[in-house]
């Protein structure tokens, strides 16, 4: 519709939640559009304008990253989960059901990234202790609970092993 | 599963998750911004570069003309002013002639995609002749100031005065008397869900669906209805999962009818999104507010009288500007026992975002004045900060001086049990240097008993449906925001019936499909709708009765329902699973649906006084605190290590829940305290980020021990009461007490970020050097 | 939906050669590392390049060596990696202290040294939307005329916030550049340059490839302060390392971030040196630091706070590290 040619796009290949997808891709397309208006995966959530709330942490190869400051086309290649790939086989990963029942989530908005970030911290370190778990949700702001629960089901889950 | 067992205290037992939550840990809620967009526009604002103008012209039309470009909006579009007070409208969804802070909306463009939109507001060209600017209320106050508003002269929005008891013989009966001045910078909710609005115009049925991120649906509908002269018949109001609120949008807000707007010339879908920083210009938060307050006390510590001048900086519309002015003054009241009050507000309006609601709305900042010179004064007098406290408490039941009703009062109980939790006694004074505790009171209203459309109905309705196949579906119109309002109410209805929570459905938030609701704020669901809930819950529960009766050929009398099932008293081998008893009800009748209904008694909706209803309430909340902090004199650093809090939500219908609300608004008042504020330079809010909107994070968010008292309030839902915004207002003074313990440094000004608390500590030095000087001087 | 940034192109050469051949084809090009600097800027409107070139193919940099001597450290290692390196951390402890307080862990996956070293500068008048910068007229540092900070002078007072530049420089780094002309090194301090504007002396055409370390047995710390203990950037860090004891320093090497438009090497510690670490010393310290860090009102916290913060930080860190108390990040 406007009158420059339109973006220029590449096809990118990415695991994404196990499964390998393949989409044409702008160069300037952040990640966390790419997951949630071409792949439809809207449980990632953008909180802020750019690398401040963590709301839209995913992780790339195992790691957590803001997704809205990444590239969709630097994933070419990589493997890219997001809160929809947790629940495995009919039953709530350790961590939802922890925040779930732990009331981690209240309004639900950040609950998203921090579940990622969280896993992130419990794959590289299965028992981590209360600063531990403060530290690798520090990039993930909550504005409803004041991070008590979210910190008690985080220890709740890694108590709970994988 | 009981969550709510009667006889059980709060702290035994445990609550149920949301009914919401496996949607939210999944990423299944759909929030606005995730709903099916297929084929809808995007809407953009065009915002004002200027502080204070005259528009002298305004062109849209090379944005018209781009191509992709589908409908463009302006001032022109709406002639309506709009806003929540039906006495206070005086804001446009977009600016008309005149412009009053940066960031204002102007016009408003809807094209194919994001960058057309985009390019379409770099076309728009706007003409102005500035007019002088004022960002505080005393410039804006000056008896020369230009005046944002015709009408109102010295550009107060309002000005309160009131008196209660006899003042001054309140001051002459005191041993003490002291005064302060406390400056509360402005905050922001924050919430962390963007704001965002799909809407929907068909042209041909005439109708508009608007789903966006509003508190109150029914005012947004309201407000929609008369900004696009539609029926309010031909409006449809549904509520996506929203991400939370505090208060930012418990009033109709600008994009909301903006884009309702681009709808409807665009006669398609649009949806809008705003970024972090329109949020902030949005705004809608705690004003920046100074607070005099001057106190008597005896030696005992009894307070004598009670005077108070509050000046908010309001902003440039009115919004709620009126209910906070209104609030601060009120809410002086209700906790302590005050012989006499006197109290004067001004409400400002300012060349700045707009203030509004946020969460304690209007209380928190005069409260945070009262218990810093409290705190004071008891020192003054080496009475405790506990004790000056308990001599003051009130006796329910009672009334106010302003006639606030007070029929359940649990702050005895809450001070008893955060002194012994902290370890007051034994520990304060004896911490490590550098360290100190402090504490602190505050109460907050279960919904005002009188809200801001009066239309003579009930002040909450809620229906259940019950169909063949054994579902019991509540529907309402409260909307739940995450505060757990659909899980209060569908415990307040499974104990009622005594089934497991599991076997309800709520539908929540739909015009066309729930009940009316006036919204979530105030913290009035709770209450209200609690008790419809159980209203509705108790009618049903006679249906079934009867119909298991017929069925047991018993008396109704006999006929007990327990655990989710029915049977004759006097042959309790005859036992009827619900679903027997649900066909049998069915039977010659069909679906049941039951209305239940709860409504505030005239004794409960404030004096009268102008003004009086603000401030009135079924109940209040009432909460202590003790927070223990750490003061780092090199850098000025302040850190929370702990909280201790207790409140007095009168019974606790989802302990998990309570706890969570807790949790969540000591925490909020927290970040007050220390970090939050919105800075403007000339009019542009330079904190429009949440990088420099520092919210908490979770490294210096400390851990909060929570205690839930029950008081069992006579009219209460279960006899429940509110649990999210009383314990909030406290936890500021309990810091700033907790840093007078540490350092011997009484603070004036919020919040205490490093360099302020870094100045503090200067001036300590050089004051220590002048009277050192001063002593060693002949 | 976010706002969309301008079309560019990314490029992802796999080798510095070609990363370079790439900037010298692309004169309206920007390198990207992390992204977490960067793409922030770009989100709001902060420059337009029609070209990014991505530095995550190139292997070479993505990788640290450590050895007895000294460490290598690529451009590319996340701050991440460098907080997972043990032996670096137990070599250069100032480094690990100052990555653990850059943004939040999510960001430390994807940023670099390189991007950390060469983070813009920073002011509240400059890190805003187009329509706020716009609004105020732009300023020096990117369309605009006039420095808001200091309107009457003529030059622009931008801040730089990154956290490992100090830490290095009191370990004496080098940085390797490669540029068309082949490559060099230099001392990191001359990686620098007093000007918001343009504090990088790099060419245009010139990459930062790594850092190199040498061991020289010294107690190092890092500490910074900020509003939060995440997701801020210093209103006013602070490195030291030191050689010696209380009663007298061997070596004493001080530097700031967070204060000026460049990380600033503290001058004049060596007349210090020999000295009893005594209320003298840390008063001279305090005084060297209070000259030197030049904060201006780039930031909300006062100009002051941050001078005062950074002599406070100096002097407690070189009494915690010369009486032997690790606890100093």
């Amino acid at each position: 519709m406007s009158s420059q040619p339109p973006p220029r796009k590449q096809i990118v290949r990415m695991r994404v939640n196990g499964r390998w997808r393949e989409d044409a891709v702008a160069d300037h397309a952040l990640l966390v559009d790419y997951l949630r208006e071409t792949a439809g995966l809207t449980g990632t959530k953008t909180g802020c304008d750019g690398g401040e709330c963590g709301a839209c942490a995913v992780l790339v190869d195992g790691v957590a990253v803001p997704s809205c400051i990444t590239l969709a086309a630097r994933c070419d290649g990589h493997s890219v989960e997001t809160i929809e790939g947790m629940a495995q086989g009919g039953r709530l990963h350790r961590l939802q059901k922890a925040f779930h029942e732990q009331l981690g989530a209240q309004c639900g908005f950040c609950t998203p990234g921090m579940i990622m970030a969280a896993e992130a911290l419990l794959r590289k370190n299965p028992k981590p202790t209360e600063a531990e778990i403060r530290s690798a949700l520090s990039g993930n702001l909550c504005r409803c609970t004041g991070y008590v629960k979210i910190v008690k089901a985080v220890q709740i889950a890694a108590e709970a092993g994988s | 599963m009981n969550a709510s067992v009667p006889g059980t205290p709060a702290n035994a037992r445990r609550g149920i998750p949301l009914v919401d939550g496996v949607e939210k840990v999944t990423g299944k809620a759909r929030y606005t911004a995730d709903l099916d967009r297929t084929g809808a526009l995007v809407g953009r604002i065009y915002r004002s570069p200027v502080n204070h103008a005259e528009i002298l012209r305004l062109d849209v039309s090379r944005a018209r003309a781009l191509p992709g470009v589908i409908a463009v909006v302006t001032g022109d579009d709406c002639p309506h002013p709009y806003g929540v007070l039906p006495v206070a409208m005086n804001e446009y969804p977009m600016a008309r002639d005149r412009i009053r802070y940066r960031g204002e909306p102007i016009a408003a463009v809807a094209a194919v995609d994001a960058e057309t939109a985009e390019q379409a507001l770099a076309l728009i060209a706007l003409e102005v002749r500035e007019l002088p600017a004022y960002f505080a209320s005393d410039e804006a106050r000056a008896s020369d100031a230009v005046l944002l508003h015709e009408n109102k002269e010295g550009n107060l929005e309002r000005a309160v005065h009131h008196a209660f008891g006899d003042i001054d013989a309140g001051f002459a009966e005191a041993d003490l008397v002291r005064e302060v001045s406390i400056d509360c910078a402005e905050v922001n909710h924050a919430q962390i869900e963007p704001h965002a609005a799909l809407a929907e115009f068909d042209p041909l049925t005439g109708r508009l669906t608007m789903q966006s991120v509003s508190q109150v649906g029914y005012y947004l509908h309201l407000m929609l209805a008369r900004c696009l002269e539609m029926d309010e018949s031909r409006i449809r109001m549904i509520k996506p999962f929203i991400g939370g609120g505090f208060g930012a949008r418990v009033e109709a807000l600008n994009f909301e009818v903006i884009t309702a707007l681009l709808a409807r010339v665009a006669e398609a879908k649009v949806y809008t999104e705003l970024t972090r920083e329109e949020c902030f210009l949005t705004h809608r938060a705690r004003p920046q507010t100074t607070t005099k307050l001057k106190l008597g006390m005896a030696k005992d510590g009894r307070l004598t009288a009670c005077e108070c001048e509050v000046i908010q900086r309001g902003g440039a519309y009115a919004g709620y500007g009126i209910v906070t002015i209104l609030y601060a003054g009120a809410l002086l009241q209700g906790l302590y026992r005050l012989p006499a009050v006197k109290y004067d507000g001004y409400r400002v309006y300012t060349n700045l975002p707009p203030c509004g609601a946020m969460r304690g709305h209007g209380a928190v900042n005069v409260r945070h004045t009262f218990e810093v010179l409290l705190d004071r004064m008891a020192r003054e007098l080496g009475l405790d900060p506990f004790d000056v406290r308990r001599a003051n408490l009130l006796e329910a039941p009672t009334r106010t001086l302003n006639d606030l009703m007070i029929n359940s009062y649990g702050l005895g109980e809450c001070l008893e049990w955060v002194e012994k939790a902290s370890g007051w006694r034994e520990r304060r004074g004896k911490l490590a240097p550098g360290k100190g505790l402090g504490m602190a009171c505050s109460h907050y209203v279960s919904g005002a008993a009188k809200p801001v459309h009066w239309t003579g109905e009930p002040h909450a309705v809620i229906n259940v449906k019950l169909d063949w196949d054994g579902v019991v579906t509540v529907l309402t119109g409260a909307p739940e925001i995450g505060q757990g309002s659909s899980t209060m109410a569908v415990i307040a209805v499974a104990e009622t019936l005594d089934i497991p929570p599991d076997w309800l459905r709520v539908i929540c938030g739909d015009s066309e499909v729930t009940p009316k609701d006036n919204g979530a704020y105030s913290s009035r669901i709770t209450f209200m709708v609690g008790n419809a809930a159980i209203d509705a819950a108790r009618k049903l529960k006679g249906i079934l009765v009867d119909a298991a009766a017929r069925k047991l050929q018993a008396s109704p009398d006999d006929v007990e329902c327990a655990k989710g099932s029915f049977r004759n008293a006097r042959s309790p081998e005859q036992v009827l699973p619900f679903i027997d008893v649900v066909r049998e009800a069915l039977v010659n009748e069909g679906t049941i649906t039951v209305k239940g209904t709860f409504t505030c008694p005239p004794e409960a909706q404030g004096g009268k006084h102008r003004g009086g209803a603000v401030g009135s309430t079924m109940g209040f909340s009432y909460a202590a605190q003790v927070v223990e902090a750490s003061i780092d004199e090199v850098t000025g650093e302040v850190t929370v290590d702990k909280v201790w809090v207790a409140l007095d939500c009168g019974h606790a219908i989802n302990p998990l829940a309570v706890e969570g609300q807790i949790e969540g608004s000591v925490w909020m008042g927290m970040g007050q305290a220390l970090s939050e504020e919105t800075r403007y330079l000339d009019g542009l809010p330079a904190h429009a980020s949440l990088l420099e909107y520092r919210v908490p994070t979770s490294n210096e968010s400390p851990p909060v021990d929570v205690h839930i008292v029950e008081t069992n309030d006579p009219n209460g839902p279960f006899g429940a009461k509110e649990a999210s915004e009383g314990a909030l207002a406290s936890a500021m003074p309990a810091l700033v007490a907790a840093i007078a313990d540490a350092t011997g440094i009484d603070l004036d000004q919020l919040p205490v970020t490093p360099d302020r608390m870094m100045d503090a500590l200067i001036e300590r030095r050089r004051r220590a050097r002048r009277e050192a000087t001063r002593k060693v001087a002949p | 939906m976010t706002r969309p940034i301008h079309d560019f192109r990314l490029l992802r050469p796999q080798s510095v050669d070609a990363v370079i051949e790439a900037r010298s084809m692309h004169e309206n090009s920007r390198i990207v590392a992390g992204g977490t600097d960067l793409i922030v800027n770009l989100r709001r409107g902060i420059g337009r390049p029609s070209v990014l070139i991505s530095l995550d193919g190139v292997e070479e940099i993505g990788q640290t060596f450590v050895s007895p001597d000294g460490a290598r450290i690529g451009s590319g290692v996340t701050i991440a990696a460098v907080l997972a390196d043990r032996e670096l951390a137990a070599k250069f402890p100032a480094l690990a202290a100052a990555a653990m307080t850059i943004a939040g862990p999510s960001h430390r996956n994807l940023a670099t040294v390189g991007g950390n070293l060469c983070l813009d500068t920073r002011c509240i008048y400059y890190n805003q939307s187009e329509w706020w910068r716009a609004s105020n007229g732009y300023c020096l540092k990117h369309r605009g005329e006039v420095c808001h900070v200091a309107p009457q002078g003529d030059r622009c007072h931008a801040v730089f916030s990154g956290d490992l530049a100090p830490a290095l420089l009191v370990h004496g780094a080098e940085v390797e550049l490669a540029g068309s002309g082949g490559r060099r090194r230099m001392p990191l301090a001359d990686l620098y340059r007093e000007d918001g504007r343009a504090h990088l002396t790099l060419a245009d055409d010139e990459i930062l490839v790594g850092v190199h370390l040498k061991h020289e047995s010294l107690r190092s710390g890092y500490a910074k302060v900020r509003t939060r203990k995440a997701m801020d950037f210093p209103l006013a860090g602070v490195a030291v390392a030191l050689d010696g004891n209380v009663g007298a320093l061997r070596a004493l090497r001080v530097a700031l971030t967070g204060t000026n438009s460049c990380p600033v090497l503290l001058q004049g510690t060596d007349e210090l040196l020999g000295k009893p670490v005594d209320e003298a010393l840390l008063k001279s310290i305090d005084k060297l630091v209070q000259r030197q860090a030049q904060p201006v009102r780039t930031t909300l916290a006062s100009a002051n706070y941050r001078r005062l913060a950074a002599a406070g930080l100096a002097r407690r860190l070189t009494d915690s590290l010369a009486t032997g108390n690790a606890s100093v990040s």
